[in-house]
This record gives structure tokens, C-alpha cells and sequence, in this order.
């Protein structure tokens, strides 16, 4: 039996459990740019190294990898921010995620004035996508929910058919060492909320556009930093679809509270 | 007062440019952290990275890259944030063993929760802040100028304002008995040979020959042909048209100066005189390998305008052409496009540059400084995606 959660529409990038308006640097010269804008306008934006200096299948990779993070579902506009010279051109990228969604503008640093032309010119625009493309309310009556498995996890398959029975689709993603890739393969996937494994050995970590459910194991390094976790693993059968529920309903968790959220797009040849 | 230099005397006889307070995350789930305690702490720099404490073929590279950062002689501190792997160990030891002698080392599971590390980060910050601030500059020789050339975003005028009035202040420098130190293999490529020619001896020519073509058959093994795929489409709109013009543009920033040796990404050069270091163009990664190397303050010449800059090595950008100087004022400390104009002299902006190189160094901020662009990235040679 499911309970439908309230969740926003976000045109095609379909329906999220948050109301991001995200802030894309397209290449790593304009991330401090970025997040001036971000932070004054309230918005979720990221650092990166991409963008430049990327040859071969890493061009059409970093560039594909950018545009499944703006249509992701839990974000409502898009303001790309671009230096003018790097290799992911602002505006051609910018270009593609309007032919799915109107909720999409650029600004060029070279061409809009600098760095103060830019935050301002930023934050203006900014401001017009959000009275554009107010939040419009949906019921969500099944979850995509994203699973980060980074260490052998006993209770997996029951976890799987708890979410499934309740309705929801499940996708899961191994992190053989960070989670950091596995993330970005579950925010391809669309998955709106993400409940996270990792491995013993590793901190808990989130993505900015995606809320992460931390789940700690009974390792030294996780019980000593329990705080930084959600729930622990130990719990899961019988809290786990409660706290789903108040996560999707808004409550933040430990890793958007702390404003992690680093990401590292899959590179498959050296820079040059 | 242009030929007095002052700096920072480290115990190690080696000397800063700048007192910097460090916040380095060892891990990639502390960027954040890092960042939030830099900006409470109004005074420390913070940088941010995508290394999660993966072990594979890039591993030595990127623990070399935070060691030497860590240790860069324009850090007074370093506040290490870490899981307590043993990587990250060997990066606080090694960095110390380079000459870093105040450091705190906030470990994650020792303290319990990120937003306790980052409370207690902030009261180490504010204490080391204190204590840079009571060091005083002090008459510093010639060799206490490490200088990073880097050009990005390059156009057609490139090679004949910004990079050739560069050569003529680095010139002097080398002169003098500083050190400079050219980087970005990919723009020297297709130019190689006249560097080698400059060489002070036949195997430091050799080696400058040879690190450009393994540099080539590291792209080349992925079946790419670098030459296709350079210049950018940012190059080629600011009028270059080939990979050979860009590079013989970007060579003149290092003068005439005769070539003393040759650098691994983040080596850190030791005699006085004119160095190459092998860096890739990406203008972030080739600072990262610069901050490793020891270099203590960065001119970067730009064709199309860039906002970067270092957490810790001052940044001063020139402009190659008036236009774009003037369109974006506030990421660019001096503009070279008189020379095109007519104006001034190759000679005359060299000479500009030069002040520029000493007021900075002597604490004079850049803009990027003031603009608080404190990017950083890591080289990688290997794919990151695991199949």
C-alpha cells in the first residue's frame, strides 16, 4: 500500500520531492561565480573541474553528464553559468535543456561584464525563472528511490521488496570505492531520494540536487561518527519507510543539513 | 620601491609571499566543510576537490599533488581535515618532511560529526590567524621569487602582447636570480625545440624533447590526435588557427632566458633560472601542479578574460587586448593590448609587468585575490570511470 507524497511539477523533468533551482557552472572557471549566485538567491548549485581542457568521448560525456543533472526531476529552473571560452559552450548546452524545458537561461562571464556583471545579471536572472516558474504541487504516489550500495549490505533484497510492496521503483548502484560515482548514476536514473551504504571505511556524503539518506553500519569509523548518519542500519525494517516519507514531505537530512554535495562526473580520458 | 622585495622567512629557508591560513580537506565529503570554515573564519582559504581516497592509478599523483600544496611556502598553516586513512597520513608527514611546521590535524571520527570539525576547525583557524598576523616581512633575496607563467583562453594577439612583454619581465627576473617557471605542455607542443635549443645543457634539452612526446603518446594512446582538438573553439574564435601558431605564441612568456631544467607536475625547482614543468592546459590543474611545485605567485595572460585564481599563490591576469581588458574590468589586473594599439612598448609593458610581479609579491592583493577565486583541480593521467 503506498501514501502518496506531495511533490512538486517540474515540466518534463517530471516530478521531484524538492523545489531546486539549480545554478550549472558549465566549466570549473565560473563555479566561484556560481555560487555567489546561488547562495544569494537561495539556490543549489556545485564545484567541479570540468568543462575545459576535455578531449575525445569525454566532450559529449561531460556535456551529457551535465544535462541529465538539469532535467533532473527535483529541479524546477536552470540558470547555466558560463566563462565564453571552455569547450562545453554555455549556450549550446543551455540551448539543448530548453528543447525539454522552457525553465532554462544562460549568462556569459566574458559578455556579461565580469565577475560583478555576471553575479548581477545572475542573480536578476535568477530571480525571473523563479516568479516565471512558481512551485506547482503534485502528488507523488510512486517514489523513484535511488540505492548506493558500497559495502555488503545483509538486509538488501528485504529492503528492495519493502520499498517495491510499498509501491515505490527502485534503482541500486554499486560504489565500488566512493559514492560519489554511484550518485551520478543514480541521479541519471532519476532516482528523487537516495538511501546510501558506504563502505565501512568511507564518511557519509550527499548530492546536491538529490536528498541522501545516510545509512550507517556497525564499523568503528560509522558508530563514531553516528551524527552524520540518518538511521542505522540495524533499524531499517522498521523506520526505514517512515523516514523516506518525512524526507520526501521536505525534512532535511544530515547531508543536506550539512550542505554536502560534491561531484565528480565520470572521465574516461586524461585532461589536456 | 619596486626592487625591494619583502616576504615571509620559513624555517626552512624558504619564503612566502603570502601568510596563508590553509583549510585542506583530505577528502572530498569535507569540500564543503572546508569552505563553510574559510568563509567564518573571514581570513582563511579553503580549496575543494573530487578525491574520495580512491586507490588506483592516479594515487601517487594526487598525494604528491596535496603534499607539495600543503607545503607551499606561502602557507603558514595548514588545517588538515581527514577520515585518518593512512593516504592521508602520508600526506600530513610528507607535506611537514617539505618544510610545512604548523599544522592541526582535525580527525573526523575522533571528533564525531562534520558540523563538530568545522567548529573546532574554526577556533584552530582563528588562532593561526593570530599568529600569522604578529609575522612581519622581511628583506627577502631574489630567489625568494618563484614565478608561475600560465596563459589561457588564448587569441591571435596572445604571442605578440601579453606572452611576449611576460618573457621580457620574466627575463629580468631570471636575471636577477629568481626562478620562473613555464608549465602547460600542451601549449608548448609543436615549439619544443626552441626551448631545447635555449637549454643550459644537451640533457636538459633531451628531457624537454622527450616529456613532449611522452605527453603526445598519453593522448595519442586513446587514439586522439591532440593536434585535431587544439587550439580550443575558444582559441580559434580569438583568431589562432593551429596547434603550432597557439604553442609558439605561449612559449614567448618565457623570454630568452636561458633553459636550467625541467620539472614532473608539482616538482619543485631548487637552483635559481628558468624552469619548464610538465602540466597539462587545463588553466586549474596546471595551478594545482604549480601550488605543489613551490611556485609562490602566478602571472596568467589571457586572450578572452578568465576569473581564476589560486587559493594561495596570487594570481595576476594581463589582458592581450584592450577590448576585452576594458569589457571585463574586474578579472584583470593589466592590460598588454597598448602594444597592439601602439601605445606602448613591448619593452614598456614588460617593465609594467615587472612592478606589478614585485608590488604583489610584496602584498599588494591581485583581483582574483580580492574576488575571493580560490579554484583547484586534480591532474589525473588514468579514466576515473570504472567499467
Amino acid at each position: 500500500m503506498s501514501t502518496a507524497v506531495k511533490g512538486f511539477a517540474h515540466g518534463n523533468r517530471g516530478a521531484g520531492i524538492r523545489n531546486h533551482q539549480l545554478i550549472l557552472p558549465s566549466v570549473i572557471c565560473s563555479t566561484h561565480v556560481a555560487r555567489r549566485i546561488a547562495t544569494e538567491v537561495g539556490a543549489v548549485t556545485f564545484a567541479h573541474q570540468h568543462g575545459c581542457g576535455i578531449i575525445g568521448d569525454d566532450v559529449a560525456g561531460i556535456d551529457n553528464f551535465f544535462i541529465q543533472l538539469a532535467d533532473h526531476p527535483n529541479v524546477n529552473s536552470v540558470l547555466v553559468i558560463a566563462l565564453g571560452c571552455e569547450t562545453i559552450q554555455g549556450q549550446e548546452l543551455a540551448a539543448k535543456l530548453r528543447k525539454s524545458n522552457d525553465s532554462t537561461q544562460y549568462r556569459i562571464i566574458q559578455e556579461s561584464g565580469g565577475v560583478e556583471g555576471t553575479v548581477a545579471a545572475g542573480v536578476k536572472a535568477a530571480h525571473e525563472l523563479t516568479s516565471a516558474f512558481p512551485p506547482a504541487t503534485v502528488e507523488i504516489p510512486s517514489l523513484r528511490i535511488g540505492i548506493d550500495v558500497g559495502r555488503a549490505v545483509q538486509g538488501l533484497a528485504a529492503l528492495e521488496k519493502l520499498l517495491t510492496d510499498a509501491g515505490h521503483v527502485v534503482v541500486t548502484s554499486d560504489s565500488p570505492f566512493s559514492s560519489a560515482e554511484s550518485f551520478s548514476r543514480l541521479a541519471q536514473e532519476k532516482a528523487q531520494i537516495i538511501i546510501s551504504f558506504p563502505s565501512q571505511t568511507q564518511p557519509t556524503s550527499g548530492f546536491p540536487l538529490i536528498p541522501v539518506i545516510n545509512v550507517a553500519s556497525d564499523g568503528a569509523l560509522h558508530q563514531a561518527i553516528r551524527a552524520d548518519f540518518d538511521i542505522n542500519e540495524t533499524d531499517l525494517a522498521e523506520k526505514i519507510l517512515t523516514l523516506i516519507y518525512e524526507v520526501a514531505s521536505g525534512s532535511q537530512t544530515v547531508a543536506e543539513k550539512n550542505n554536502s554535495g560534491e561531484i565528480r562526473a565520470p572521465r574516461v580520458v586524461r585532461s589536456v | 620601491m619596486s626592487d625591494q622585495l619583502f616576504a615571509f622567512k620559513r624555517e626552512n629557508g624558504s619564503w612566502g609571499l603570502r601568510n596563508h591560513v590553509l583549510i585542506l580537506p583530505l577528502h572530498s565529503a569535507f569540500a564543503s566543510s572546508a569552505r563553510a570554515i574559510a568563509d567564518a573564519s573571514d581570513g582563511a582559504v579553503a580549496i575543494s576537490h573530487d578525491w574520495s581516497g580512491e586507490i588506483d592509478s592516479d594515487l601517487a599523483r594526487i598525494l604528491f599533488t596535496l603534499t607539495g600544496f600543503a607545503a607551499n611556502p606561502n602557507n603558514f598553516a595548514v588545517i588538515f581535515l581527514t577520515v585518518g586513512s593512512a593516504e592521508e597520513k602520508s600526506i600530513i608527514d610528507g607535506a611537514h618532511a617539505l618544510g610545512l611546521t604548523r599544522s592541526a590535524v582535525l580527525s573526523l571520527p575522533e571528533i564525531g560529526s562534520l558540523e563538530k570539525m568545522q567548529a573546532e576547525a574554526l577556533i584552530r583557524a582563528n588562532e593561526f590567524l593570530v599568529e600569522a598576523s604578529a609575522q612581519k616581512r622581511v628583506e627577502a633575496p631574489w630567489s625568494a621569487i618563484v614565478l608561475g607563467l600560465e596563459c589561457g583562453g588564448s587569441d591571435a594577439l596572445s604571442g605578440i602582447t601579453a606572452n611576449p612583454a611576460l618573457g621580457v619581465a620574466s627575463d629580468r627576473l631570471v636575471e636577477l636570480g629568481a626562478i620562473s617557471v613555464l608549465g602547460e605542455t600542451t601549449e608548448i607542443l609543436g615549439a619544443e625545440h626552441l626551448l631545447a635549443a635555449r637549454a643550459v645543457d644537451p640533457e636538459v634539452g633531451t628531457r624537454i624533447v622527450a616529456m613532449v612526446a611522452r605527453y603526445e603518446a598519453s593522448i595519442n594512446y586513446e587514439g586522439i590526435d591532440i593536434r585535431g582538438a587544439q587550439p580550443s573553439r575558444g582559441n580559434i574564435e580569438g583568431g589562432l588557427s593551429t596547434l603550432e601558431e597557439k604553442s609558439l605564441g605561449a612559449a614567448k612568456k618565457a623570454g630568452n632566458a636561458p633553459l636550467t631544467g625541467v620539472l614532473e607536475f608539482g616538482e619543485k625547482p631548487s637552483t635559481p633560472g628558468l624552469y619548464f614543468m610538465d602540466t597539462p592546459g587545463h588553466d586549474i590543474e596546471q595551478l594545482a601542479g604549480f601550488g605543489a611545485g613551490h611556485i609562490n605567485i602566478v602571472v596568467f595572460t589571457s586572450g578572452r578574460g578568465t576569473p581564476t585564481g589560486s587559493a594561495i599563490m596570487p594570481t595576476i591576469k594581463v589582458s592581450t587586448n584592450t577590448p576585452m581588458y576594458t569589457a571585463i574590468p574586474d578579472l584583470i589586473d593589466l592590460d598588454a593590448g597598448t602594444i597592439a594599439d601602439g601605445i606602448e612598448t613591448l619593452a614598456q609593458v614588460g617593465d609594467r609587468i615587472f612592478t606589478e610581479i614585485m608590488e604583489v609579491a610584496n602584498g599588494r592583493q591581485t583581483k582574483a585575490e580580492r574576488g575571493g577565486h580560490h579554484e583547484f583541480a586534480l591532474s589525473r593521467m588514468y579514466k576515473t570511470v570504472i567499467k
